[in-house]
Order: C-alpha cells, then sequence, then structure tokens
C-alpha cells in the first residue's frame, strides 16, 4: 500500500460507526477544520460522556492539547516569499562580491547552474546595505522598514535545500519531502497542539487574491494527515471562503421557506433512519456552515481598525494595499487564537532571474512595509511574545549573473540556488538580534553552521512544544514525520 | 584496500555474503528482543517511538514495529559499507564491473550508451569500454593514468559542464573518480556475469513459514457452510454470510423495497439515478426474476464502464496531466486509456486479459509487423497506459534527472504494488519490508521486469507540448507511437483535407475580393493618380520602384485591405471565415498511441541501497517475489515472437499475476468489486494484504469468491450478477438496536450500509435531474473551467453537460464539488476514497450559482414535461430525485411552500422561481445524497 496516497488509503483506524465517531471523523475539504471545531463546540461533550466502545484517534479534531514541553509560542505567522529571494541583495552583503565584479566563475559551479546557456560572471548587489539598531544587522537598503525592526529578528544565513527547481524545493520546505503527498509544516503543527480557537479554523492560509503560488494547493495540503489538518484559504477581500455566501444575492435558499421545507425533508429522512449519524452530522454541517460565515467575517472585517492602523500596513494605497491586508488579517487571526497562519505572494516575485535590479525593488516594496508594521503591531499588543514570525522562501539564488537576452547589466538576473538561502525568524522563544551562520564570501554555499531544512522544522516544531522525533502518524506501516528519516538538530542558538 | 592477485569475488556471493550478514544479526537481535531487551530499556523505547502525543499500546504491530525496526536497522547496518564493527563484506572484495559500471550508467551513458553512442563508445559493459570508441579503448588496465576515460573526466572534459542539464547528468564525483581509477589501476577484474535468479537453495530471506500466511497461500475453494435458515439464502454468499450472522444469535435484515433497490442497483452499477421511465417499468415488472433481469439490464447498459471504469481509474491514478510541476502539461492521448477502461467493463473483458493488457500489452502481439493496426492491437498498446499513469515532471531538463526518474517508477511499482497485488511494495523501495517478507532485493528485481520500458538510464520523455488545447499541436513526443487505427487516421485525414480545402476556399475569396475592394475604394481617387497605383499593382512587389512601394504603402488601406476589412466589406466573406474559423478549432494533432514499450536494451539493475540511486548495492535480475512463488520457481522469460526486440519479461510477469491460482490476483479484485458494492472490503484495507492490512472478515467468503471469479472466466459483470443477486446485498439499510449491539461496525454485514454518494454520482445525478445530461461517450477531455478566485466547474457546452468521467483530469484543478465531495488527488493513485461530511459541501450545494442553475432547469424541465400541474410536478420532481413519489404529507409539505413562495408577498414571486427553490431544496436534501 501505498506512503503516499493519504486520502485514500490512510484514513483514520476503522472504527465503528457511532454517533461520535462520526463527530470525530467528518472534516476535510476546503474548510473543513472550522466544521469540525465548531461541531466539537458543540457537541463535543454530550457526545464524550457514555459513548460505549470505538477506540478514536486522539489526533481527529482540532481541540488543544499539550505539547511535549513548555510552548514558547502560541501562533505562527508564515511570511512565505515563494520565488527564492537573493541572499546576497537583501541580508547577506558579500563585499568580495564588489571586488570579484565580472570574473568568470562559472566552470567552478557548473553543476549547480540550472539555466547554463545564460550563465554570466560574478555579480555585485547592486545594492547598498547598512548596518541597522543595537544589533547592527546588515540590510540591504531594499528593506528601510524591516531594518527599523532590526533588533526583533534571528535572521538565520546558513540555510540550505536539496533541489534547485521551484516545485520540489517548494514540497521540501513545506512538507520535508522532495515528492507530493506529504502533510506541510501547517498541518503538522496543527495535527500536533491543535488551536485555541474551536469557531475558526486552526491553519489559515492567506494567498494572493492576484492568484496562487507555484505548486498552488499543494501549498497547504494535509498529505496523508486527516483533512482536518489541511490550509483553509482566507481570501482577504470578497468572500473569504469559497461559496460562503450565495452569488446570486436573495437567490432560491434565501428563503426561510424553502430552508424550511428542507428542514423538515431532512428531519423526516432522518426520523425514519434511526442509527445513522452521519445524517445528523450532515444536518449539522449545514447549520455549522452558517454560522462559520459569521466568525470568519468578523475576523476578516478591517474596517473595525483604526485609520492609524491601516496606514501603518499601507492598506489603502499601492503597492502595499494587498499584502497590508494580508498581514494585517494574519495579525487578526492570531489574536483569536488561530495557531497557524501563512501568507503567500502571487506566483514569483521573488524569482529575478533577470532585471534583478527592479525586480528586487518592486517585491521589496509591495511587502516591506506591511511586514514592518506587522512585527511592530504584534509587539504593541504584546502577541510578539507568544508569535513565531518568520520569513524566507524555498531556496536562495546564486553570486553570478544570469544574463538576459540583451546580455546587458541593467537586465542581469541571478539563477537558483540549493547551496545558500537566508531566513529570518522573529517573536517567541526567538533570541532577537541574532545573526546565525555564515555563507562563504562569494555567498554562494552556507559553510558555517549550516542549517537544513528538516533542522529548521525541528526548531520551528520545538518553539511550539514538540518534539520533532515524537510527533508521527503511523501510515502504510510507516511512522511518518515532518522531518522523514533525517536526524536534525535543533538550532538553539538562536533561540532565548 | 584492492589485493592485487586475489580472486575477485562474484556479485551473487558477495550478495548471499550480504544477505547472510543480516540474517544473522537479525536471529541475534531477534533473540534479544524476545528475551525483553533488558539492558537498553530506554533507548529500547526511544527507537520504538513512544511518545506522549499517541500513547500506543503493546499490540501486535507494536511488536511487528518494533521487530521490524531492528530488522531494518541491521539490515541497514550490515549494508552499510565500513561499518565499524559490523562484520561487512563490501569493503573486503576487491572490486569488479559492478563497483564501476553504475557509475557509468549515471553519468555517461546518456551520451555513450543505448541509441545515443557519441563518439561511437558504449560504456554499459566491460567490453564496450575495452573496445572504446573513435579515439581508442576508453581504458588501458592497469594504468588508470594512461586510460582515455580517466582523463577525460579528470580535465573535466566528461561530462561536459555546459551540457549537464540537457544530458542529465551530474559532474563525476571524487569518490566515484577514485573507484573508477583503482578499479582500472587493479587491472580492470571482471567477475563471471552469472544470472540472479532464485535458486534451488534455500533463500536466506524468505522462508518457507513467511509463504505460510493467509494472503500469500492459494485460495482454497471452501464449500459453502451449512445454516439454521437456509431459505434466507439465494446464493452460496448469503451462507457465508448468514453462518456468521447466526453464531452472533443475528440474521439478515428485511430485504429492501423494490423502489430502494432500484435506486440502489442503478447508482452502484451505472453511477446514475433510474429515470422516471425506468422506475415505471420496474414497478410494473412484475415477473419473479424481474430484479435479476434489471440487474442484467444495467450491466448491459453503456453507463456501467463510466461508473466501474471510474474504480479502476482511480487504481491506475489517472490523470489527463503529467504534474509535479506548475504547468499543466496535457497528456494529448490519454483519454485512450480511460476509453480503453470504459470499454473493457462494458465488453466484461475477462481480468486476466485486462491485466495481461495493461502490463504487457506490447508483447502481447506483434505490432511492429503487422499490416495495419487491428483493434486487438490498438487496445494492447493503448492499455499499456496503465504505468504512464504517476505525475512525471520529467519532461523538463531540470527535473529530468535520474532521481527524478526513479521516483516516477517507485510510483508505476507502487500503482502495481497496490492495486494489483494487494502489497505495501513502496516500503522495500528502501529496505527489505519491516513487516512482510517482501526483501530489498525482490523490489529490484521487480524493477528489472520493467527495465526494458522504464530505465532511469535511457528514459523517454513525456510528450511535450504546448498547452492551450487541442489545436495546439507541439512536436510529437517520445512516449507514443505514430500508429491509429485506420479507420481514424482516415477521419482524421479527411478532416484535415476539410480544412485545408476551405482555408484555400478562403484565400481564393479573399484574392477575389480584393480586387473588387480595390476597384470601390479607387473609384474616389483622382484618375493619374488611380493609374499610377494600378500600374504598381501589376508589377511583383520586387519590380517596384521605391516611388511605387511609398505610394502603395500610403494607399495601403485602399489598396491591401487585411482579412478583417475584407469580412465588413463582405458579410458572406465573414460567414465564411468564421466556418473556417470553426473548422480550424477543430483541428486534432495527429493520432498517436501513448504506451509503455519494451525497447530490448534494458540497462542492468542494481540494488539502490536506501533506495539512493547514489549507493548502488549488489546487481539483480528480473524476477518476482519469493514469497508468491515456490523456492526455486524461475519466470519464464523468453521473447514474445521469434524475432522480437523485446525482453518479454514484463509479458512473463503478467501471465505469471494471471496463473491460475495466484495467490492475490483474483482476491484482490474480487475485494475491490465486493468493497465498492457493500461499502467495505471483506479486507477493509484494500490496497494492503500483508501483516499489516485488516484481517478478512470472511476469510472463506473471499476465497470462495476468487476460486469462483477464476472458474467464471475472469467475468467481472458475473461477479456483479452474483453479488447483487445475493440476499446479504438486497438487505434493507435499517438499523434495529440488536444489530447495532452485536454487529456496531457492520463487520458482519447484518444490513446494508448508508451510503453517500462519490462526488461524480452527485455531481453527474444532479444535471441529469435537470435533463442536461449530455450522454457522447469517449474522446478528447472536456476543460474545466476556473474562475479566478479559484472556483473550477465541470466543463459545459451551452446548458449540457458531459458525464464527470469525461471532465479533464488535472492534478491542480479538480472541480470543486468533486474536490469537496473527496475526489483524490493521484500521488499515484487511490484506492479508496474517503466519505467525509463538511461544511464546505453544504456551503457549495446551498450557494454555488451552477448547482442553482441546475435546479433552474430541474424546475423547468418539470414545467415543461408536466405541464401547468403543480401537484404532478411535485410528484415528478420527488421521483426524479428520490427514485420514489412524496408521501401525503410530503405532497402537502411540499404544495404548501410551493404555494407560499409564489404569493405576490412570497420569497419567490413568479412559480419558475418557486419551483426552483423547492428543487434546490430537493438536491440539498440527505436523501438525494445518500442510497439506502
Amino acid at each position: 500500500m501505498s506512503t503516499r496516497t493519504p486520502l485514500c488509503q490512510g484514513g483514520p483506524p476503522q472504527t465503528p460507526l457511532t454517533r461520535r465517531a462520526w463527530f470525530e471523523t467528518m472534516t476535510g475539504g476546503l474548510c473543513g477544520a472550522a466544521l469540525s471545531s465548531l461541531l466539537r463546540a458543540d457537541f463535543g461533550g454530550s457526545a464524550r460522556a457514555g459513548e460505549p466502545g470505538g477506540e478514536i484517534a486522539p489526533h481527529a479534531s482540532l481541540s488543544p492539547r499539550q505539547p511535549h514541553f513548555p510552548a514558547r509560542a502560541k501562533a505562527v505567522i508564515q511570511l512565505f516569499m515563494n520565488g527564492g529571494p537573493s541572499q546576497v541583495d537583501l541580508f547577506d552583503p558579500k563585499p568580495m562580491l564588489d571586488r570579484r565584479h565580472g570574473e568568470a566563475y562559472f566552470k567552478n559551479i557548473a553543476g549547480e547552474v540550472e539555466n547554463i546557456s545564460s550563465a554570466g560572471a560574478i555579480m555585485r548587489s547592486p545594492f547598498r546595505f547598512s548596518q541597522h539598531g543595537k544589533s547592527g544587522l546588515w540590510v540591504s537598503e531594499l528593506l528601510p522598514h524591516i531594518a527599523r525592526q532590526a533588533d526583533d529578528l534571528a535572521v538565520v544565513r546558513s540555510m540550505y535545500t536539496t533541489n534547485i527547481t521551484h516545485e520540489p524545493a517548494l514540497y521540501i520546505i513545506h512538507t520535508g519531502q522532495m515528492r507530493t503527498g506529504f502533510p506541510c509544516l501547517g498541518s503538522w503543527v496543527v495535527y500536533g497542539i491543535g488551536s485555541e480557537n474551536q469557531n475558526l479554523p486552526a491553519y489559515v492560509v492567506l494567498d494572493d487574491p492576484a492568484g496562487l503560488p507555484v505548486n498552488g494547493v499543494e501549498n497547504w495540503t494535509a498529505g496523508f494527515l486527516p483533512p482536518v489538518y489541511q490550509g483553509v484559504r482566507f481570501r482577504s477581500r470578497g468572500a473569504p471562503i469559497l461559496n460562503l455566501h450565495p452569488e446570486i444575492a436573495g437567490g432560491p435558499i434565501a428563503s426561510p421557506l424553502a430552508r424550511d421545507f428542507l428542514s423538515r425533508l431532512n428531519q423526516q429522512h432522518l426520523g425514519a433512519r434511526p442509527h445513522q449519524p452521519q445524517l445528523e452530522a450532515r444536518i449539522a454541517s449545514y447549520e455549522l456552515a452558517a454560522r462559520m460565515q459569521l466568525a470568519a467575517d468578523e475576523a476578516l472585517d478591517p474596517s473595525r481598525e483604526s485609520a492609524r492602523t491601516l496606514d501603518a500596513y499601507g492598506i489603502g494605497r499601492e503597492p502595499t494595499d494587498s499584502y497590508g491586508r494580508r498581514c494585517l488579517t494574519a495579525r487578526r487571526l492570531v489574536e483569536r487564537g488561530v495557531r497557524f497562519v501563512q501568507i503567500f505572494i502571487n506566483g514569483q516575485i521573488w524569482d529575478h532571474h533577470t532585471g534583478i535590479k527592479s525586480g528586487l525593488i518592486s517585491a521589496c516594496q509591495r511587502t516591506d512595509q506591511p511586514i514592518a508594521a506587522l512585527l511592530e503591531d504584534l509587539k504593541q499588543r504584546g502577541l510578539l511574545d507568544t508569535t513565531l514570525v518568520m520569513w524566507g522562501g524555498e531556496f536562495g539564488r546564486l553570486p553570478i549573473a544570469q544574463l538576459s537576452p540583451d546580455k546587458s547589466d541593467e537586465n542581469a538576473g541571478r539563477d537558483h540556488n540549493k547551496n545558500a538561502f537566508t531566513v529570518w525568524l522573529a517573536g517567541a522563544g526567538i533570541r532577537a538580534g541574532t545573526v546565525y551562520g555564515a555563507t562563504d564570501e562569494l555567498g554562494f554555499a552556507a559553510v558555517e553552521n549550516r542549517v537544513s531544512v528538516p533542522d529548521w522544522h525541528a526548531t520551528l516544531l520545538h518553539l511550539l512544544g514538540i518534539n520533532h522525533e515524537e510527533l508521527f502518524i503511523n501510515h502504510s506501516g510507516l511512522k511518518e514525520r515532518l522531518t522523514g528519516v533525517t536526524t536534525p538538530r535543533v538550532v538553539r542558538e538562536i533561540l532565548t | 584496500m584492492i589485493e592485487s592477485g586475489s580472486k575477485p569475488m562474484s556479485h551473487e556471493s558477495r550478495f548471499s555474503a550480504w544477505c547472510r550478514t543480516s540474517v544473522q544479526w537479525v536471529r541475534c537481535l531477534a533473540a534479544w528482543w524476545l528475551n525483553g531487551c533488558r539492558l537498553w530499556d530506554k533507548a529500547c523505547r526511544l527507537t520504538l517511538g513512544f511518545n506522549v502525543l499517541q500513547p500506543n499500546l503493546l499490540t501486535r504491530t507494536f511488536f511487528y514495529r518494533s521487530m521490524g525496526v531492528l530488522v531494518v536497522s541491521t539490515l541497514m547496518i550490515a549494508s552499510t559499507e565500513g561499518a565499524g564493527a559490523v562484520p561487512t563484506t563490501a569493503e573486503d572484495t576487491p572490486l569488479s564491473q559492478h563497483d564501476v559500471l553504475p557509475i557509468l550508467l549515471l553519468h555517461c551513458s546518456p551520451c555513450h550508451g543505448g541509441p545515443r553512442q557519441e563518439a561511437k563508445l558504449d560504456v554499459r559493459s566491460v567490453r564496450g569500454l575495452l573496445q572504446g570508441g573513435q579515439t581508442g579503448p576508453a581504458l588501458i588496465p592497469g594504468q588508470p593514468a594512461a586510460s582515455r576515460m580517466i582523463q577525460r573526466i579528470r580535465d573535466g572534459a566528461c561530462p561536459p559542464n555546459t551540457r549537464l542539464v540537457e544530458a542529465n547528468v551530474k559532474l563525476v564525483d571524487a569518490s566515484s573518480l577514485a573507484k573508477l581509477t583503482a578499479w582500472i589501476a587493479a587491472g580492470a577484474p571482471v567477475v563471471p556475469d552469472e544470472p540472479d535468479l532464485a535458486g534451488t537453495t534455500e533463500d536466506p530471506l524468505v522462508t518457507d513459514a513467511d509463504r505460510e500466511f493467509w494472503s500469500f497461500r492459494p485460495p482454497v475453494p471452501h464449500p459453502p457452510p451449512t445454516v439454521r435458515n437456509p431459505t434466507l439464502t439465494a446464493n452460496p454468499i448469503d451462507a457465508f454470510i448468514l453462518r456468521q450472522l447466526e453464531e452472533k444469535g443475528l440474521s439478515f435484515s428485511p430485504e429492501a423495497s423494490s423502489q430502494t433497490l432500484l435506486r440502489r442497483i442503478s447508482y452502484d452499477l451505472t453511477g446514475l439515478p433510474p429515470s422516471a421511465e425506468e422506475i415505471a417499468a420496474f414497478t410494473a415488472d412484475s415477473r419473479p426474476d424481474a430484479y435479476s433481469r434489471w440487474v442484467d439490464r444495467l450491466l448491459a447498459s453503456p453507463r456501467y464502464g463510466e461508473r466501474w471504469g471510474r474504480v479502476w481509474l482511480d487504481v491506475a491514478g489517472y490523470s489527463d496531466a503529467e504534474g509535479k510541476r506548475e504547468q499543466h502539461l496535457p497528456r494529448a492521448f490519454a483519454y485512450r486509456y480511460r476509453d480503453y477502461v470504459i470499454q473493457a467493463f462494458n465488453s466484461d473483458k475477462p481480468y486476466d486479459r485486462f491485466l495481461q493488457e495493461q502490463i504487457a500489452g506490447d508483447e502481447l502481439a506483434d505490432y511492429e509487423n503487422a499490416p495495419s493496426l487491428t483493434h486487438e492491437l490498438y487496445d494492447n498498446l493503448v492499455a499499456t497506459g496503465f504505468l504512464r499513469m504517476p505525475p512525471d515532471p520529467t519532461w523538463a531538463n531540470i527535473t529530468g534527472f535520474v532521481p527524478d526518474r526513479w521516483d516516477v517508477i517507485a510510483d508505476a511499482m507502487e500503482v502495481l504494488g497496490s492495486g494489483v497485488m494487494g502489497l505495501t511494495m513502496r516500503c522495500a523501495q528502501c529496505h527489505s519490508h519491516k513487516f512482510d517478507p517482501l526483501p530489498h532485493r525482490d523490489y529490484f528485481r521487480l524493477v528489472d521486469i520493467f527495465k526494458g520500458a522504464l530505465d532511469e538510464y535511457h528514459w523517454l520523455k513525456p510528450d511535450l507540448r504546448p498547452y492551450g488545447g487541442a489545436a495546439n499541436l507541439g512536436p510529437l513526443g517520445e512516449r507514443s507511437l505514430p500508429l491509429a487505427l485506420p479507420e481514424e487516421r482516415q477521419a482524421w485525414e479527411i478532416q484535415n483535407k476539410a480544412i485545408q480545402e476551405a482555408s484555400e476556399a478562403a484565400r481564393v475569396e479573399e484574392v477575389r475580393l480584393t480586387a473588387r475592394y480595390r476597384t470601390e475604394q479607387l473609384a474616389s481617387v483622382p484618375e493619374i493618380l488611380r493609374n499610377q497605383i494600378l500600374d504598381a499593382l501589376t508589377l511583383q512587389p520586387t519590380n517596384r520602384t521605391p516611388e511605387q512601394v511609398e505610394l502603395l504603402k500610403q494607399h495601403a488601406t485602399r489598396v491591401s485591405p487585411d482579412r478583417d476589412a475584407l469580412k465588413k466589406f463582405d458579410g458572406g466573406f465573414k460567414a465564411q471565415c468564421d466556418a473556417l474559423a470553426r473548422l480550424e478549432s477543430s483541428k486534432r494533432p495527429e493520432p498517436r498511441i501513448a504506451a509503455l514499450w519494451d525497447r530490448g536494451d534494458p540497462s542492468p539493475t542494481y540494488i539502490y541501497r536506501r533506495g539512493d540511486y547514489q549507493r548502488p548495492g549488489p546487481r539483480v535480475q528480473a524476477g518476482v517475489p519469493a514469497v508468491l512463488s515456490k523456492p526455486g520457481y524461475r519466470l519464464n522469460i523468453t521473447p514474445p515472437w521469434p524475432g522480437a526486440k523485446k525482453t518479454g519479461r514484463r509479458l512473463a510477469l503478467a501471465r505469471w499475476l494471471t496463473e491460475p491460482g495466484h495467490p492475490l490476483t483474483s482476491r484482490i479484485m474480487v475485494n475491490r468489486v465486493w468493497r465498492n458494492h457493500m461499502g467495505q472490503g471483506i479486507v477493509k484495507t484494500v490496497g494492503n494484504f500483508g501483516r499489516t492490512g485488516a484481517p478478512p472478515s470472511h476469510p472463506e467468503l473471499l476465497d470462495w469468491l476468487a476460486v469462483e471469479f477464476e472458474r467464471q472466466g475472469w467475468s467481472i459483470k458475473n461477479l456483479h450478477r452474483l453479488i447483487l443477486t445475493s440476499r446479504t446485498y438486497r438487505q434493507s439499510s435499517r438499523v434495529d438496536s440488536q444489530a447495532l449491539q452485536m454487529d456496531p461496525d457492520n463487520t458482519y454485514l447484518s444490513r446494508m450500509p448508508l451510503r453517500r454518494l462519490e462526488g461524480e454520482a452527485l455531481w453527474d445525478a444532479c444535471v441529469a435531474v435537470a435533463d442536461c445530461l449530455d450522454e457522447r461517450r469517449y474522446g478528447p477531455p472536456i476543460p474545466v473551467q476556473t474562475r479566478k478566485d479559484g472556483l473550477v466547474t465541470p466543463g459545459r457546452s451551452g446548458t449540457v453537460w458531459r458525464r464527470s468521467i469525461y471532465g479533464d483530469q488535472l492534478r491542480k484543478e479538480i472541480p470543486t464539488i468533486l474536490e469537496v465531495f473527496d475526489l483524490p488527488p493521484m500521488n499515484p493513485n487511490c484506492l479508496v476514497r474517503n466519505e467525509s461530511t463538511v461544511a464546505p459541501q453544504a456551503l457549495h450545494m446551498l450557494n454555488d450559482s451552477v448547482v442553482r442553475e441546475l435546479s433552474n432547469h430541474f424546475a423547468r424541465r418539470l414545467q415543461r414535461e408536466l405541464r401547468g400541474d403543480p401537484q404532478r410536478q411535485i410528484e415528478g420532481a420527488f421521483l426524479l430525485a428520490f427514485s420514489r413519489p412524496p408521501t401525503g404529507t410530503e405532497s402537502a409539505m411540499a404544495m404548501a411552500t410551493l404555494r407560499e413562495l409564489a404569493n405576490p408577498g412570497g420569497d419567490a414571486n413568479t412559480p419558475d422561481a418557486a419551483l426552483t427553490a423547492l428543487c434546490h431544496a430537493l438536491i440539498n436534501s440527505a436523501e438525494f445524497l445518500y442510497v439506502d
């Protein structure tokens, strides 16, 4: 049997079809998480009392669970920078690139270059770096707002991954595996420790209305974990969930009469079929679907924020409006006890094969201010102490140029690089104002205190009070973990 | 490291030494474990995975698991070269060709091996190396420094670093180069290439005791047991079921009503509800065998294959796109496989033949020298699409390296293992299976069977076709054969000719119209100028003076109208152009067959330690799992026909799988069919018949069905007939309290389970009751429609929809309604659909605009067919939605609702809107979604 056909083969153990079993398992799909939590809120207590038999998988719910050890972080906001931001142009300054600018270097790294025909010489960063805050963190001029939060960050310059192509690298960074069908980080987290708020999904994905990232919905799949742990997409504009509201205002079902008719039909159907818990569960799902609208609408309504807050996030003006809204929404969700929030940007705005000069400016302008505002806002509300914020992409970029067809310096970019990239973390449990690890003098490969993706995963789980070795699911005869068969280490040096 | 002069150890003896070592260690550790592992309790617990999140009990599974951990870790230690105190033979053994050939396969064979032998060098054998290429031998034994291959690698000339990605190779690393050098320095020793086939001696890895596990023994034709109440048995199935029920003090539930049964068998066999006419006919049929006649009738319906073909497409992991990359690289001809499966079910192709075609259709009959492609040959080739379904990124250079290919092969092995053999084969990809007697070696023997077609060192890339519909004709690919049925090719040629002719006619008309247009346009121009223009036009463009060119340019709109201008100028021409555009949009790519075929030149197979292609181990050769065959069994591999350039390995496998009395093949299939009728399998884990799978609830019934299936010529329709006419199947789904107490999870089948429709059945039913079903069959997939906010709807044509199975099966854009109702992602396949109950289903059914549109079509249909009589419309609505008329209460309730809705002050102010609301409620009701 498969280790990779989770949704079909690896489901929860066969349990007697009791009412309780049904409530435990009737989860999944687009926003199953929310439903499950509401269900439990409604029926959990009574269903638990005096039900006979039936071994229930302890993880088929989203109720909060004790972690392995006291958690530093209660919630996570992942600012995912799809495309592979250039480390040497943002957080990892390399004076040697200036010195050796124009020098041929391709031969030394030929096996690590994707686009061989357009590979150019060593290229200096077109941007200036300066030091910021008490910690003296080097930050590129492209990120003036984040630079002001320098003393909140722990920057890891020595990340590396194992594939130089977006799709597999995304699978790796999100699931730890280079293949499709494995659960994502957020799914593992809510599988492990549930969620504080039972009226909203535990794992929310805020994707860009302008389009999905590469790999689309695979970036938040629950893989072979029960579908309840899948990320739930909330749109930051319009209806937050697909079909949350009727598309035609005042359409037929809005009619209380028709609704009443449906309700009586279902009640009669149920009455004639005793001991069929799935029918009750289905009726409940219709009632609860309606109530979910209220909770989601409230959480997602930015009009409840002050004009000053909106302005700080850059909402209401370009190019920050869209990303700012998602950052603000993330704060509102975390404030309400959502466990894991992931923010995506459309396509791959950090994938600067060519035109890195203009492209990087644009990507930074869209995100810099909202991110800084998010950090500041969380801090002011005392949420940063319990919220882990993390920034990073799926890989980094090469120190040599990738030439555009016109071969000009102006339009040059950088190709993918799996051997080094930079991420940063801030908030709960993080030793703020730290720089950890180092790349070689050109920024091509992490050489000092290298941090693998599994190391990074283990560290995140650690902050949430989870021992990565003890978070697993038995699937198809295998004990599957986020960190797989690797033996990662928690990067304690960046923790308080 | 290398003692010169010592006799090289054969790789076989190394291999068995490797195995023996493992076995000794395993026995030692097992003894230790059974003694309680007292000295190392804490460490043991750590290894075995106790944890606070999932407090595990010391169950049988746990025992196997922990044993497995020990066995596997031991095997790993034993197989790791130079692992400290662990006795190992690997480093002590002199190098042989088997240490270097994997390196050459990986780094050199893409350019110097197989069909592409640059510099006329073939590195895939020592003979090829010694023979060398244009510049002489690749190596000189004993003289690495003077050997051309070492020089080329050392100088960085090979592999050329500007072509690494294009050729999908990596640079040779230092340790590999050192190994090559050492081997040549040692005189390039070669060990005799003995075949690795199961021998007559005892296999150290698989014992006779292992073969005793129930699912590894052939099924036995148990006689049906006696029961206390034989009048309740309609056929032998019932005896097996009733016997167990009676032992529990239970019996069958009462028989379901005929209306319930009709609805049940209609959905079960065709995936659609019965029509009003069918209900009337069935109700009127008072013959005693009316029910079984109806079963036959539904089995004969072409809709049957559309329902049951889908079950098999799940097994295969059918997809119309390659996947694993962002782009939906379409599989231009995958739909032929889908159609083949539907037709195979409809024609009741015997299951043994069905498997043989899918596993080895290319080796069943000679298609290469056939004068024309017969339907049989066509089916044989199309069927091999079965193992071409896994997600596959290798069409792109950057995701086309050996590990990427290896993933694709592993997926294909998994489809075969889980779907056909019911084994968790994937576990043995990296190490010997932890729980089942499937050695790592046996996995690679299976891989070797497929090497002629799936060779990671000699890879055919997926057909690269730009996305954008059928008319977007990309280059012809490597994975399809330029073959087509004569009638299809002819139709294609005729259509192409029609397009060409229409295009030519338009061109002629364009010339004619242009002349007329000029005349009219130039009428208002002064005569001198007009003559100058006309003079210029009479000349060939190359003969015009610069002044003339300039002149024509100035008056371009008058003298050289474009097609759009001409369309405005002449209405007839516009119609002609539009017709041409329609014709051109229906243009199809040249018909080809996507297939998997043996190319007769497989690379050797080396075990990949831990599944890692960079850690090749001993060489193995084609063979089937030892536990499923007698000791000393040899797969009978011969070329499929004289002179065939094919290995015949897959054919041998297919024949072995379908041999009478194969322990798994028939059991797996009858269990699958059973599960899809009865809601759960006799073995609940339909893809795992191994030790970690669920034991069968009715082992004797499973065997009886398996034997009967084979006896009746592997006829799947007969199997359906047998199950559907049993008393077991005809039970009511009511749950009484005694049954609930004694048989809470219905293991003993004291009732039929209440079942939710699968996504496809739900959607098809919505379309069918709305009378919007387009029942055209087969052909290229219907594109889905993706809204900007991510909502995906099944493709439509005006107000009709084809059945779901004909929609484009993509990996990232699954129609939302199917997705929320548990259509699985194919990674790589799916053996059991989920049956979830979640809020998005409610939200979709209530709020989705297409569902509401269908409710409106449903209402209009009622108005059309049952003109002007609300009472009859209500009856019709219930009949179509629930396959039964409304009760008096329901009818009154619906009538009152309808009336109130249609009141001027009501919520819906037209009769149409009121009836639509009612229909929408019916589609949203539990009774519509569940089958009793």
